[in-house]
């Protein structure tokens, strides 16, 4: 939502902090959905959120900082332009190849191979948990490290952290589907209520009214969205919201490099 | 007795002073006249700009300049430039001098223009830049300030912007319109009607032009600005309360 924010004019700082808002409202019911179906590991998010409103306010000191300087715009535009160029090609070529691989059928099943570095890394680390609800045992640091990195991209991005929360649960700390949503949803509502108070109490960038009517807009839009996602097939989905993500990094790259109309402008987005 | 004899010429000459002065200022009011409408500009929760009009009379034979003026005060902005191939902001230009606002209107174009003391080549002679700028670079980065201006519609010039009709009893109607746009910021401007011969300011009226924010956008303000906490705490429980009532609504919802 941020990036079109952008594009639509709205001064980077106020559209990421507003926007954190809008997620507070469009996350809330989805996580009491989850919560009542007993989808949320509270464990594992405990960790996550603690990482995450460490990074948050890590974030929005971050934010503060850039706009005394006057680089808060520039550092929001440029983390979107690698944010969405990485997950919209790895979105791209991932869907890409799944559509392939559909053709021949029946495909030989792999062997069992021997544990990656990244699961022998995994188990080396100190303070080994076992998350019972995901099934896991790992290091209490992955979460809330990971926690931390994705509230740090809260606060600058406004981005509640879905679309790297959810490839990081179900990846990197190996958490089973069903509970990887209730838990992220979880741990995006009460970073993204840390991150619009900070944003409220520190930069004044949280614009309540537009926060409203983008729920408002985004709530609605969902309802054409799932009816249209019914006649497309999951792959082809994936591709589309890959391409509609690689069109706005490119738009915002693109007002990087291309020579600004004006050399003057306001300091901190406005 | 004889200090009441000496004291009553010192009366008449008072009295006579005072018809004569009070008679002179009637004149000199009436030679330039100026309402505007509406008097008072509110921002509600709906505001999207104001177009205020300007009426009023001058004597025959002048022309009018109309200038609408925000408070002059330092502007701290950043140059924009090329670091390998991406451009970003490189350095802080200070801007002294500068109306916060600044609507020109006039009856002929030739008064806003050259070594006129109204318009944009006026203003630019008694705006100053300090900071990350060079003296070789004043010129080309006080059109940007002037563009970056217009862009948000803050300065505007309306040449012939004026109308003059004939009022009777030797004198002019003037009438013109200008826009308030969206973003201006609440404060006090002064709007002033100059009757002009021969390039020359002869006489000016000027008027107060209240902005200022009423109702929602009003409250959020104060309480954005002054209660940063509570503000954050309200805009998280509106936040929660409108997603369990889309949830509701819509049996759906989901993160981001």
């Amino acid at each position: 939502m941020t990036p079109l924010l952008i594009m639509a004019g709205i001064p980077s700082t106020v559209a990421a902090a507003s926007d954190s808002n809008q997620i507070v409202a469009a996350s809330t019911s989805g996580t009491y959905a989850h919560y009542r179906l007993g989808n949320v590991d509270f464990k594992m998010g405990l960790f996550l959120l603690i990482g995450g409103v460490v990074g948050g306010t890590l974030g929005v000191q971050l934010i503060k900082i850039l706009r005394a300087t006057g680089s808060a715009d520039f550092v929001i535009k440029i983390t979107y332009v690698v944010m969405l160029g990485v997950i919209g090609a790895y979105m791209f070529i991932e869907s890409l190849q799944s559509l392939r691989k559909k053709a021949p059928e029946g495909r030989p099943p792999e062997g069992p191979s021997r544990p990656s570095v990244y699961a022998r890394m995994v188990q080396a680390l100190p303070w080994q948990i076992k998350f019972e609800k995901s099934g896991v045992t790992l290091s209490a640091l992955m979460p809330l490290v990971l926690g931390t990195f994705v509230g740090v991209l809260a606060a600058i991005m406004g981005v509640g952290g879905g679309f790297i929360m959810v490839p990081v649960m179900v990846y990197l700390l190996r958490m089973p589907m069903h509970v990887v949503v209730g838990t992220s949803l979880f741990q995006i509502l009460f970073t993204c209520i840390n991150v619009t108070i900070m944003q409220a109490v520190t930069n004044h960038t949280v614009d309540l009214v537009l926060a409203i009517i983008l729920l408002l807009g985004s709530t609605l839009g969902a309802q054409f969205g799932a009816r249209i996602s019914r006649h497309l097939k999951g792959d082809q989905l994936k591709i589309l919201l890959a391409s509609i993500v690689l069109v706005v990094m490119v738009q915002i790259l693109v007002g990087l490099v291309w020579p600004p109309h004006l050399l003057l402008g306001y300091k901190g987005g406005h | 007795m004889r200090q009441r004899m000496r004291s009553r010429p010192t009366v008449v000459l008072c009295l006579t002073m005072l018809i004569l002065l009070s008679l002179a200022a009637s004149v000199q009011a009436e030679t330039v006249t100026l309402q505007v409408v509406p008097p008072v500009v509110e921002i509600s929760t709906f505001f999207n700009g104001r177009e205020v009009t300007i009426t009023g009379t001058l004597p025959a034979g002048h022309q009018a300049v109309a200038e609408v003026m925000g408070p002059e005060g330092e502007e701290h902005l950043m140059r924009k430039g090329r670091r390998g191939p991406l451009w970003m902001n490189v350095g802080e230009v200070t801007v002294s001098g500068a109306p916060s606002l600044y609507l020109v209107l006039s009856s002929a174009a030739e008064l806003l223009q050259g070594t006129s003391p109204w318009g944009f080549q006026s203003l630019k002679r008694q705006i100053t830049l300090a900071g990350q700028v060079k003296d070789s670079e004043n010129g080309k980065f006080q059109e940007q300030f002037f563009a970056l201006k217009q862009r948000e519609k803050l300065y505007a010039a309306l040449p012939e912007g004026l109308k003059l009709s004939p009022a009777g009893g030797g004198r002019l109607e003037v009438r013109g319109r200008f826009w308030i746009p969206a973003n201006v910021r609440p404060d006090t401007y002064k709007v002033c009607l100059i009757a002009v011969r021969d390039g020359q300011a002869v006489d000016r009226q000027c008027i107060d032009l209240s902005v200022h924010m009423v109702g929602f956008p009003a409250f959020f303000m104060s309480l954005a600005y002054e209660h940063g906490l509570l503000y954050g705490i309200l805009a998280v429980v509106v936040a929660i309360f409108t997603g369990f009532l889309m949830g509701y609504l819509f049996k759906g919802g989901g993160g981001h």
